[in-house]
């Protein structure tokens, strides 16, 4: 079989998940069983087949698994947000749709995406601008403690990170590519450990001062996590030492735990991490309720869930049981109603694309795809922990979405963007001398 | 009295899924073995080379020094760290503008411009037929030349001084 028939097999389930998950919500909903359910699902088919088609005509060796992987996450999305709030649904279905003709437009314009390179200081300045966007008085506004998003009243909302990382992994891999060799050779080794030069070494030091920046002046502890832990990624694919990645986890380490026990703001998030159950953080305002209640969800899921449409978000009076349902928490509410077994399936969708992701950057021939292919795999994992690790309390929560999940337009239409870049590279890599 | 087709549903689902995540990984996993048969695994190991990624990995920072290692330091050129050193693999490189090991920025450069070779200790650099040819020392390259310490090759706008 053909890598794009393969692809195009592998756009069934996703169709057969939106009409199963559809049905099973309208049944609980309205205890009756329609065919309105298999209309969703053959629109959504539709939609994903016109992608094919596309990808098909554009990038034929491009590989065949990635885009059915993320249409199955979205079909998970769609069926989890439409069981949550319906309006919501159409209007990510919206997104969707705007995110992939945005797709067909990323791969239309940089057929040959080493152009992307002349622009990498252009790049990189708009990046770091759209980051400090939330935090200026009047646009930006915050979500539980975190300047994440930008609003412009009844226009759109907008959170600049998701795209920003895709314009900080551009710049890292072509900025990398062209000093990588530099940073090995013009090392220093100080007690058997490669030190890196400090000249070249100077811009990877300003992303890590970014970090702790997003940190201290937007208490966006995901982004800091996901931006920072890229450039360790990238850094490591681009030198092979691990000595750089050593230094860089025990300077962030350093910088974490300075601002963590140093600053209140922050503190007072790693205190709600540690301890959610305290009654006193659980009724503070900004408190542990979310966290909380997040691991009962959690808990009520078992092994297999409670079913479509089961799972309690609304107290019995009317006040929220489950805050941001759709966004944050969604993967508890995954949890809850399809078990281990249905969380598990997500984050394995997840693991297979990120592994394609990293198998892509093993064909590519040229440095800068190689490097471009392991930043936005990276960026794209570190996403997904982030938020998954903080729903489970692994780490401190942060409101970053769940790639395709989460009910949020710039997300959904930056990892198109991410996948179409993704795809790009793959199909260059896959094509015959 | 719709219980159990609800629970068959969300059965159904999960079944979906589960099969289709086995059938991407089982796809994956075919890819890696084979990776490990003879043919794919030389073809990836050539590529390796190729891209420059695995010299830059064992890269002779920790070997004694006196080690044979041809590079190209960039004097000037767009889009490259001036000062920035690209080495010779065993099996060469080749400078141009296209899919090549040393990419050029340059109007003025042929998608395959010219070819640095290595026979043992001897490095030649030969013009691949280039439209505007490549200069060694300010001089046009007619054949190939074997390349010394100290040589500088421009293309274009682009200039190298090569070192051993």
């Amino acid at each position: 079989m053909t890598a794009r028939n393969r692809e195009l097999l592998g756009l069934l389930p996703a169709s057969l998940l939106v009409t199963a998950g559809f049905a099973g919500v309208f049944i609980q909903r309205s205890n009756a069983l329609s065919n309105v359910s298999l209309t969703y699902g053959a629109l959504f088919l539709g939609l994903c087949i016109a992608a094919h088609v596309f990808i098909r005509i554009t990038l034929p060796r491009a590989d065949p698994y990635m885009f059915p992987l993320i249409a199955v996450l979205a079909s998970f999305g769609l069926v989890m947000i439409y069981r949550i709030d319906p309006t919501l649904a159409r209007q990510q279905a919206q997104w969707f749709v705007l995110g992939l003709i945005l797709f067909a437009g990323t791969i239309l314009l940089f057929r040959d995406y080493r152009r992307l390179e002349r622009y990498r200081y252009t790049i990189v300045l708009v990046s770091i601008g759209l980051l400090v966007l939330p935090r200026l008085p009047g646009i930006g506004y915050a979500a539980n403690g975190a300047y994440l998003g930008v609003r412009i009243p009844g226009v759109f909302v907008f959170q600049p990170a998701e795209v920003s990382k895709i314009g900080l992994v551009i710049f890292l891999a072509s900025y990398l590519r062209d000093t990588r060799q530099v940073l090995v050779q013009g090392g220093r080794r100080i007690l058997g450990v490669t030190l890196p030069p400090l000249k070249q070494f100077g811009p990877v030091v300003v992303i890590w001062g970014l970090a702790m920046g997003i940190l201290v002046v937007l208490s966006d502890t995901g982004s800091s996590i996901m931006f920072y832990g890229g450039l360790l990624a990238m850094l490591y694919v681009a030198t092979n030492r691990l000595s750089f990645v050593v230094i860089g986890l025990l300077a962030a380490a350093i910088g974490f735990w300075y601002l963590g026990t140093h600053i209140p703001h922050i503190h007072a998030r790693v205190e709600t991490w540690l301890h959610p159950l305290n009654p006193h953080l659980y009724h503070a305002p900004l408190g542990s309720y979310q966290v909380a209640n997040a691991m009962f969800a959690q808990a009520a899921g078992g092994l297999f869930g409670q079913g479509f449409g089961r799972a309690a978000l609304t107290l019995p009076g009317g006040g929220t049981l489950l805050p941001a349902p759709q966004t944050d928490m969604i993967y508890a509410v995954v949890t809850d109603e399809l078990g281990l077994f249905g969380a598990a399936a997500v984050l394995i969708t997840y693991l297979l694309f990120v592994a394609r992701g990293f198998k892509t950057a093993l064909l590519a021939r040229d440095s800068f795809s190689t490097l471009l292919a392991v930043g936005l795999s990276a960026m794209f994992a570190l996403q997904v922990f982030v938020i998954v690790g903080g729903v489970t309390r692994v780490i401190p929560l942060t409101g970053v979405t769940l790639p395709f999940i989460s009910y949020g337009g710039s997300s959904i239409v930056a990892n198109l963007v991410l996948v179409a870049l993704l795809l790009l590279v793959s199909d260059r890599a896959r094509r015959p001398e | 009295m719709l219980a159990p087709v609800s629970v068959a549903l969300k059965f159904g689902f999960l079944i979906v899924l589960y099969l289709f995540l086995v059938w991407v990984a089982w796809s994956a996993l075919r890819d890696l073995r084979r990776g490990r048969g003879g043919v794919v695994r030389a073809d990836a190991a050539a590529r390796y080379d190729a891209t420059g990624m695995y010299d830059a990995a064992s890269s002779p920072v920790d070997s004694d020094g006196d080690e044979f290692e041809p590079r190209l330091l960039v004097a000037r050129a767009p889009g490259h760290e001036t000062g920035s050193a690209y080495e010779i693999p065993s099996q060469g490189a080749t400078l141009g503008r296209g899919d090549v090991e040393i990419r050029l920025d340059d109007p003025f450069a042929s998608a395959h411009h010219a070819r640095i070779s290595r026979e043992g200790h001897v490095v030649v650099i030969e013009d691949l037929g280039s439209t505007n040819g490549t200069y060694l020392n300010e001089e046009p390259l007619s054949g190939p030349q074997p390349l010394h310490p100290g040589d500088r090759i421009r293309i274009g706008d682009c200039e190298f001084s090569y070192e051993q």
